[in-house]
């Protein structure tokens, strides 16, 4: 009882690192150019199909993970510039576009590598498990997961908080007309914010593939996970969304594990409580 | 109503009674759907186009209401007369639980109604022993009161025909009523509603939970028509496409809905019968709608009508 409940913290928090790629994307984007893109969650697929395709063909999980990321960067751009920014400040009409795109990315995605679960093959080097104190055994990926979390949310975090780039657009979040009248160049702050989101979204992708396997329909289940995480941490902030991930990864785990039949009420329950007594999220600002 | 309107209605009127005496049975099947669909659709826009929300959680009271229905009647016998109004009471007892969300606005609203729309979906799909899983409930009869009992497709279409006739009547006196005007109003201008002393809270909470009812409607009806219930009414998807049908056709109209219905549904047939990525052409609908065509058809066609009056 005890073993398990660790490793379903260990689990929780592995999912926790993954949620967090794709939410941090999302949360800043939104706080920062006012975009609602549902098509992170579609991102994360193709993200991991093209990295599981590269990885297999060079034998390189890197190379994979980087390619990943990189393509959904392009794709990213292409879509700022070419559906999303006709939509203006219109939620309703960025919902429906990025929906709408999402059901083709996914429907593309089912053409080119088919129905099945694909698995991203890992280095030997993160394959198999490892030993803990207590005796308890646990696969060595999903502990490289977690260091990868925090190494990305580290040096997010300082980027953030502690570069001149973080600051403006911690401005911009606050107020973006001001940061422009300023003379601060806002639609290349908008590129650059929204090249690392997608690059972000697109390598969660692939080390996601690696152990929750990639599959039509996938992008659906972790952009809601990831949505809550928004909801929970709050939109627009960052912090919101690190606390966000942590909470919703070991509901998720423990809720799976004691709960099976009902793990989507033991996520979204806690999420319609606190929306009760905060409608903004934990982190998230009155406007 | 104008004459020119009211010779319009009649030959609709005309055409939909007459409409079995041409069309074979597949063509029927697809006009009870076009019917269902354009009833969840119409009761997106009562948010959408009156009150300015957009919920994406409307199938979750489509399907808690067709689940009721085809559990009570399938798995225990419950006849129609009881059955039907139960699965209209559970889908509206969950409106009354959803429509917490109107305590929010804007994309929040959006987000809160997709995870609420998922906790449905998943109580569907993962909590088996009840609700059967992705087989869901199956092997639905016809409906029957007393003596009285639906036993053709056809029949079963003149029923939706009428009882979507019936409720567009009393969605349009709803719109027209006070209440209807100040949820245009809180649309409009919700801190001007305020000021003047209207409860916006409560005014769109009332609207959620009638939303729900509508689309709980249409669930029942849906069943009925279906025959079996699964996960896939509970989805994401048909939630989404429901406001997508209320936009294509029109937002803030009545007939705009169903329209958008008839388009995407027919749209959706016509596409599958010969090109395998229907979905990915689906999705490239919503992105034609959302950029060229954000008023709708019916909004299109009053614009275009508009020009030419002027011209």
């Amino acid at each position: 009882m005890t073993t398990s409940a660790i490793l379903q913290a260990i689990n929780g928090t592995s999912l926790a690192a993954l949620l967090f790629l794709v939410a941090s994307g999302f949360t800043v984007t939104f706080g920062l150019m006012r975009v609602v893109n549902m098509a992170y969650g579609a991102y994360y697929l193709l993200g991991g199909y093209v990295g599981l395709s590269l990885a297999e063909a060079t034998g390189s999980f890197a190379l994979g993970v980087l390619g990943g990321g990189l393509a959904i960067v392009v794709l990213g751009y292409l879509v700022d510039r070419f559906l999303i920014r006709y939509t203006g400040e219109n939620h309703l009409a960025q919902v429906l576009l990025t929906v709408g795109l999402a059901f083709v990315i996914g429907d593309v995605a089912l053409k080119i590598w088919g129905g099945d679960s694909l698995k991203v093959p890992l280095p030997p080097a993160l394959r198999g498990a490892m030993e803990l104190p207590g005796g308890l055994v646990y696969p060595t990926f999903r502990f490289a997961l977690i260091v990868f979390g925090l190494v990305v949310a580290g040096l997010l975090w300082l980027l953030y908080t502690r570069t001149p780039i973080g600051a403006v657009v911690r401005a911009g979040v606050d107020d973006r007309e001001q940061v422009a009248a300023t003379g601060i160049d806002v639609d290349r702050l908008f590129v650059m914010v929204s090249a690392l989101a997608s690059f972000l979204a697109g390598t969660a992708g692939v080390v996601g593939g690696a152990f929750l396997t990639l599959y039509p329909g996938a992008e659906w289940e972790i952009l809601v996970v990831a949505l809550v995480v928004v909801i929970v941490g709050g939109l627009g902030s960052l912090g919101g969304a690190m606390i966000g991930a942590l909470v919703v990864g070991l509901l998720d785990a423990y809720g799976r594990w004691l709960l099976p039949e009902f793990s989507y009420f033991v996520l979204f329950g806690p999420m319609a409580v606190l929306l009760l007594l905060r409608p903004r999220g934990i982190a998230g600002r009155e406007a | 109503m104008t004459p020119a309107r009211l010779a319009v209605a009649v030959a609709l009127v005309a055409a939909a009674v007459a409409l079995p005496h041409v069309a074979g049975p597949f063509w029927m099947g697809l006009v009870t759907q076009m019917i269902v669909f354009g009833l969840l659709a119409l009761s997106v826009d009562l948010l959408l186009g009156h009150a300015g929300l957009f919920s994406v959680c409307h199938g979750s009271f489509f399907a808690v209401a067709a689940y009721t229905t085809a559990i009570l009647q399938v798995r225990y016998g419950v006849p129609t007369a009881l059955a039907a109004p139960a699965g209209l009471v559970a889908g509206t007892l969950l409106g009354l639980v959803f429509g917490l969300a109107v305590r929010t606005r804007g994309v929040y609203f959006i987000l809160i109604t997709i995870a609420f729309g998922y906790v449905v979906w998943g109580v569907a799909h993962r909590w088996s022993s009840f609700t059967g899983g992705d087989n869901g409930v199956t092997n639905v009869p016809f409906p029957a009161v007393g003596s009285w009992r639906v036993e053709s497709h056809v029949e079963y279409y003149y029923l939706a025909l009428a009882a979507a006739a019936l409720l567009a009547l009393g969605y349009r006196v709803l719109v027209r009523s006070p209440f209807g005007l100040a949820l245009r109003g809180i649309k409009g201008s919700e801190s001007r509603m305020r000021t003047l002393g209207y409860d916006s809270n409560r005014h769109l909470y009332a609207a959620f939970v009638l939303s729900a009812v509508l689309a709980s409607m249409a669930g029942v009806l849906y069943v009925y028509y279906n025959r079996f219930v699964n996960p896939v009414a509970a989805s994401f998807p048909v939630s989404v496409e429901a406001a997508l049908m209320a936009i294509v056709g029109g937002t803030g109209t009545i007939a705009g809905p169903f329209i958008g219905s008839a388009i995407i549904l027919g749209l959706r047939n016509w596409v599958s019968s010969f090109f395998e990525l229907y979905a990915a052409v689906m999705g490239l609908v919503f992105i034609v709608a959302v950029l060229w065509v954000p008023e709708g058809l019916v909004g299109l066609a009053l614009r275009l009508s508009g020009r030419t009056a002027r011209g």
